[in-house]
C-alpha cells in the first residue's frame, strides 16, 4: 500500500504538531504549512492525497486558500478537508462554498480524524 | 504520554508567542489603529490559544477564551463598538488569558471564579449589543459549555483505524439508534458542485456498503449520446438499497454529511418487505450486449449507455483503472472541458484497435464514466485502496517546512567553532609571507577562497543568531501603561528601529535593563501633569525607545521630555552615600553618570517602582556583561537620554590592527572614520595644554596612545599614524598610534573573565600568531579624557 501523503495547513504549531504525531502514526507522510500562501507553494512542488486546513491563518486565510487551490488546473479532485473549531455552521459554509470537502471538528479525536481522512480519500 | 508532553511544551511556547503578539497588537490599537487585520491578528492569538487548550483539556482557559473571543467576533463583525473601555477590558482579559495559561503550565489552579467579573463583562456586552432574536444572542458562557467541553486526545489510538477496515464513525453510537429491521432505499442525485469539492459518490458507496449489505443501480436513462455530452453537466444519479437490521436513517445521513446541500437524497424506509431491490439489466453481466472491442471492430460509434452497461468483468477493469487514479481530474471539472467528450469520441472513430484499457483511459474524462463503475458491483465492507501513483523515490520529497527550531547551544557551538576557524584562517593568511606567496601561487588562491569562505559562513552564522529587537520592545508599551497607572502621569511611548536585529544572546540580555532604563524615566523624568502644565510642556510626556545600527554597534536609546537629571539632589545624595569624596567636584556628565553607581537611589521615598536601589548600577552591570557601554545626557527641564551602545554580536569583531609602542592594539573598524600619516596631519595646541587635530574645520581631541597606555615608543613622529575613530553621539577622538598593520578580524575575549578591568582596553584577543593583541576602548577613552579635562 502506497503511502497517502497529507497536506496540513495551520498557522498553530500545536495543531501541526498533533495532526504530523496522529497522521504518520497512521501511516500517512505529512507535509506542513503555515498558511494559505505556504500551502500553495507546496501545492506547486508537491502530489499530495489531501490537503487538511485551518480556516483562521494570518497571510492567506482558509478560505482562500480552498479558492486557489480549486482554481489551478490539477487540483479540482484534490479532497479538501476544513479544520475548525467553528462548529457554526457559516464558517462551514464559507469553506464548502470555496471548494471544500469535508470538515473536521477541532479539538479531533485521532480515530474520527483517520476515517474522515479516508472518507475523502481513495 | 511524553509525546503529550512534547505537544504541550510546543503548546506553551507557541502561546507565549501569541501573547507577545496579542501585547504587540493591542499597543497599536490603543494607540488608534482599529483596523480590521489587527481584529484579525487578535482573534486568531485567541483563536489559536483556546484551540490548543481544548486539545488538551485546559477546561478553564478554553472557557475564557471563548468568551474572549466570542466579544471579540461580535467586535470585528461590528456589533460591539471597539471603544476604549472594550480596549481597556481586552488588555485585562489578555492578562487574565496569560494567567491561565501560566496556571495550565505550571499545573497550579487559579481560583474558579477567575476572570469571571471579565468573563460576565463580556457577556453582558455581547447581550446589550446583539439584536434581539439573533441566533448567536444567547449566552455565550453557555454556548461554550455546549461546544467546547474538551476531548482528551489518545494520541495511540489511531493505528487500529488507519491499519484496515473502512472505518465506523463513533458518531453512529452515539445517534440514536432505531433497532428495527429494516430496508432502506436511497435516492441519490449528485449535483456538480458534489464533484467541484472533490467529493465523490465511488467512496460514499464504500461507507455505505459498511453499513450493511448494498445494492446499487446507476439511473442513466438522462445519459445522453455521446456528441451531446455537455462536459459540465452530470447525467447520473444512483438508487441503492442498503440492508441492515440496526440501520437507521440518521446513520445513512451521516455518510452524505459532507455532500448535504450538494445533491439530492431521498432516504426511504421500506415497509419491512425483505424485497431485494430489484437490479435492473443495464447493471446486469449483459452478454447479450456488443463489448466495447466488438463495437469498435464494427467501427459502430459506441452509444455511451452501451459503454456504461458493459460486462461485468470489463466494467470491473474500468473501477480498477479508476480507482487507481484518483488524482486524475473529475470528469465535469477538467481544465479544458470542452477537449474531453470530442477527443474520446476521436479516438473511437480513429483508434479501431484500442484495446479496453486504453478504450478505459479515453472515456475516462466523461462525466458518467467514473461514477457508474460501482453501479454493477455490489459494495461490501470496501477496504481503502491506495493510490498507484505517488510512486516517486521519496528521496526528494520537501515537506514545505520554512523554518525549524534549533536548540541554541548547537546555534552557539558553531558560532564558537566559526570563530576559531577566522583565527585559523587569518593565522594562516598571516604566514604567507611574500617568499612564500611568490612559490606557490594556487596556495595563495586557495587561501583567498579559504578567506572569503570564512567570512561568508560566519555572516550567515550569525544571521541565524540575529534577532529584531522587536521582541523585547513589544514589552515595553505595557510597562509603561502599567507605570502610567501606578505614578497617575500621563506617558505616551514611542518605538523607534523596532527591526534592528541584533545578536540573540545580547537580545536575552536586554530586557532588564530596559526595563529599569523605562521605569526610571517614567519615575523620575516625566513629570506629573500638573507640573508639565506649569512649565509649559504637553499634559502627556513622551518616552521614545529607538534602535539604530551604528557600524558594529547596535543603539539602543531611551529618552524622556520629563524634568531632567536633578544634579544637585544626585551629587548631595552620592555624597551623603560616599559614592562621591567631599572635596572632588564632578562635571555635569560626570554627576549624570552618577545615577548608575552602586547603590545608588534618590528617590525620596522608596516608590513602588524604581526607587529600591537596585535599579541602575544592574543596568549598568548587565550592559557591560555583554560588552556594552551606558551613556546618560540630560538636559534641565528638557529631559533626559540614555543611550545604550551594543555590540552586534559578541563573537567577532572587524578591527584594524596598529602597532603601540612594539605591543599590537586592534581598533574596532566599526568606529574607526580614517586614518591620516602624522606628517600630513594639523595639530594644534590648546591653552590647557593638550593637543588637537584640525580636519576639515573641525577639531578633534587628540589622545597618544602610547603616552596613554604608558608605552615607549622610539617612532619618528612624523612617521606615526593618526586613526580618525567615532565615538558616542558622532563625537570625534583622534588616536594616534605608531603603525598600521591591516586589517583583520577577531574574537573578542572578555579582560575581565581572564584577567581584570582595565580602563580604556574593551577586551582582549588572540591573533593569528598566537600573540595576544588589546582591543582598544575607544569610547571609554574618550570618556576619561573628557573627564579629566573637565577635571
Amino acid at each position: 500500500m502506497t503511502t497517502l501523503r497529507v497536506l496540513t495547513v495551520d498557522d498553530s504549531r500545536t495543531i501541526l504538531a498533533m495532526l504530523h504525531h496522529t497522521l504518520s502514526n497512521a501511516g500517512f507522510e505529512v507535509l506542513q504549512a503555515e498558511d494559505g500562501k505556504q500551502g500553495l507553494d507546496v501545492l506547486k512542488t508537491e502530489t499530495v492525497d489531501v490537503v487538511i486546513t485551518d480556516i483562521n491563518m494570518p497571510v492567506m486565510d482558509g478560505i482562500e486558500f480552498i479558492k486557489n487551490v480549486r482554481a489551478t488546473g490539477n487540483h479540482q479532485s484534490l479532497p479538501i478537508l476544513i479544520l475548525t473549531t467553528e462548529t457554526s455552521q457559516d464558517k462551514r459554509d464559507q469553506g464548502k462554498a470555496a471548494g471544500g470537502t469535508g470538515w473536521i471538528v477541532k479539538p479531533f479525536d485521532p480515530e474520527k480524524l483517520i476515517s474522515v481522512i479516508h472518507r475523502v480519500v481513495h | 504520554m511524553s509525546d503529550l508532553d512534547d505537544f504541550k511544551a510546543t503548546y506553551f511556547d507557541e502561546c507565549s508567542e501569541l501573547l507577545t503578539e496579542l501585547e504587540e497588537q493591542f499597543a497599536a490599537i490603543e494607540a488608534g489603529e482599529r483596523d480590521a487585520d489587527r481584529l484579525n491578528a487578535v482573534f486568531r492569538a485567541i483563536h489559536s490559544i483556546k484551540g490548543g487548550a481544548g486539545a488538551f483539556g485546559f477546561s478553564a482557559l478554553v472557557g475564557f477564551a471563548h468568551a474572549y473571543e466570542t466579544l471579540l467576533d461580535y467586535v470585528r463583525d461590528g456589533r460591539i463598538e471597539m471603544s476604549d473601555d472594550v480596549v481597556a477590558l481586552c488588555i485585562r482579559a489578555n492578562d487574565i488569558v496569560a494567567d491561565h495559561v501560566k496556571a495550565a503550565q505550571t499545573g497550579e489552579p487559579l481560583p474558579a471564579d477567575y476572570g469571571m467579573d471579565e468573563k460576565e463583562r463580556f457577556d453582558a456586552l455581547a447581550r446589550g449589543d446583539a439584536a434581539p432574536g439573533d441566533d448567536e444572542g444567547g449566552d455565550p458562557l453557555e454556548e461554550f459549555d455546549i461546544e467546547f467541553t474538551p476531548v482528551m486526545v489518545n494520541l495511540d489510538a489511531p493505528q487500529a483505524a488507519a491499519a484496515g477496515e473502512a472505518p465506523v464513525d463513533d458518531a453512529f453510537e452515539a445517534s440514536p439508534m432505531q433497532v428495527e429491521p429494516g430496508h432502506w432505499e436511497v435516492r441519490f442525485t449528485p449535483h456538480r458542485a458534489l464533484y467541484a469539492r472533490a467529493n465523490d459518490p465511488l467512496l460514499l458507496f464504500r461507507e455505505l456498503a459498511a453499513l450493511g449489505e448494498m445494492h446499487v443501480r446507476a439511473v442513466l436513462e438522462d445519459i445522453p449520446p455521446l456528441a451531446d455530452f455537455e462536459p459540465f453537466a452530470v447525467y447520473c444519479s444512483w438508487e441503492i438499497t442498503l440492508i441492515s437490521p440496526a440501520l437507521t436513517e440518521a446513520m445513512i445521513r451521516e455518510v452524505f454529511e459532507f455532500v448535504e446541500g450538494d445533491c439530492d437524497i431521498a432516504v426511504v424506509q421500506l415497509g419491512g418487505a425483505a424485497v431485494g431491490f430489484d437490479i435492473p439489466p443495464a447493471a446486469e453481466p449483459a452478454a447479450a450486449k456488443p463489448s466495447a472491442k466488438a463495437m469498435l471492430a464494427a467501427n459502430q460509434e459506441p452509444d455511451p449507455a452501451d459503454l456504461l452497461a458493459l460486462a461485468d468483468d470489463e466494467v470491473a477493469s474500468l473501477l480498477d483503472f479508476d480507482v487507481a487514479a484518483p488524482a486524475a481530474p473529475q470528469p465535469a471539472f477538467a481544465p479544458e472541458p470542452e477537449a474531453a467528450p470530442v477527443s474520446a469520441q476521436d479516438s473511437f472513430e480513429q483508434a479501431p484497435g484500442l484495446s479496453f484499457a486504453e478504450l478505459a483511459e479515453t472515456i475516462q474524462p466523461s462525466p458518467v464514466a467514473r461514477p457508474a463503475a460501482p453501479a454493477a458491483t455490489p459494495l461490501r465492507a470496501a477496504t481503502p485502496t491506495a493510490p498507484s501513483e505517488g510512486e516517486e523515490s521519496g528521496g526528494n520529497r520537501s515537506n514545505g517546512v520554512q523554518s525549524i527550531r534549533v536548540d541554541l547551544d548547537k546555534v552557539d557551538r558553531v558560532v564558537n567553532m566559526v570563530g576559531e576557524l577566522v583565527i585559523t584562517q587569518s593565522m594562516l593568511t598571516q604566514q604567507m609571507d611574500e617568499t612564500l606567496r611568490a612559490r606557490y601561487t594556487e596556495l595563495v588562491r586557495g587561501l583567498e577562497v579559504l578567506a572569503q569562505t570564512t567570512r561568508g559562513l560566519q555572516d550567515s552564522v550569525m544571521a541565524i543568531r540575529a534577532q529584531p529587537v522587536k521582541s523585547v520592545f513589544s514589552r515595553m508599551p505595557r510597562l509603561v501603561r502599567e507605570l502610567a497607572t501606578k505614578t497617575g502621569k500621563k506617558i505616551k511611548l514611542e518605538t523607534i528601529g523596532e527591526n534592528t536585529e541584533i545578536d540573540k544572546t545580547v537580545i536575552e540580555q536586554l530586557s532588564d535593563p530596559l526595563t529599569h532604563m523605562i521605569r526610571n524615566s517614567a519615575d523620575h523624568g516625566i513629570e506629573t501633569p500638573d507640573k508639565r502644565l506649569a512649565r509649559g510642556k504637553s499634559e502627556t510626556g513622551t518616552i521614545r525607545l529607538s534602535a539604530e545600527q551604528a557600524g558594529g554597534n547596535i543603539l539602543i536609546i531611551v529618552e524622556d521630555d520629563g524634568a531632567g537629571i536633578n544634579r544637585e539632589r544626585v551629587l548631595q545624595v552620592a555624597r551623603d552615600k560616599g559614592v562621591v569624596a567631599p572635596d572632588v567636584n564632578p562635571t555635569e556628565e560626570q554627576i549624570d553618570q552618577l545615577i548608575f553607581a552602586p547603590g545608588f537611589s534618590t528617590a525620596e521615598a522608596l516608590s513602588d517602582i524604581s526607587g529600591r536601589g537596585v535599579g541602575m548600577d544592574v543596568v549598568l552591570s548587565n550592559i557591560k556583561k555583554i560588552g556594552g557601554s551606558v551613556h546618560v545626557r540630560s538636559w534641565t527641564g528638557k529631559g533626559t537620554r540614555m543611550t545604550l551602545r551594543l555590540p552586534l554580536t559578541l563573537a567577532v569583531l572587524d578591527v584594524m590592527l596598529v602597532k603601540v609602542g612594539e605591543s599590537p592594539y586592534v581598533v574596532p573598524l566599526s568606529s574607526i572614520v580614517e586614518t591620516i600619516q602624522c606628517s600630513r596631519a594639523s595639530f594644534e595646541r590648546v591653552p590647557s595644554g593638550g593637543q588637537v587635530l584640525q580636519v576639515r574645520g573641525e577639531y578633534v581631541q587628540v589622545i597618544d596612545l602610547a603616552r596613554r597606555f604608558e608605552m615607549v615608543t622610539e617612532t619618528d613622529p612624523e612617521n606615526r599614524f593618526v586613526v580618525l575613530c567615532e565615538a558616542e553621539g558622532s563625537a570625534k577622538v583622534a588616536l594616534i598610534v605608531d603603525d598600521i598593520i591591516g586589517q583583520q578580524q577577531v574574537v573578542i575575549k572578555s579582560l575581565e573573565e581572564n584577567f581584570e578591568r582595565v580602563d580604556g582596553i574593551a577586551g582582549g584577543t588572540i591573533l593569528g600568531d598566537g600573540n595576544v593583541a588589546l582591543i582598544v576602548d575607544v569610547q571609554g577613552l574618550k570618556t576619561t579624557i573628557v573627564h579629566k579635562n573637565a577635571a
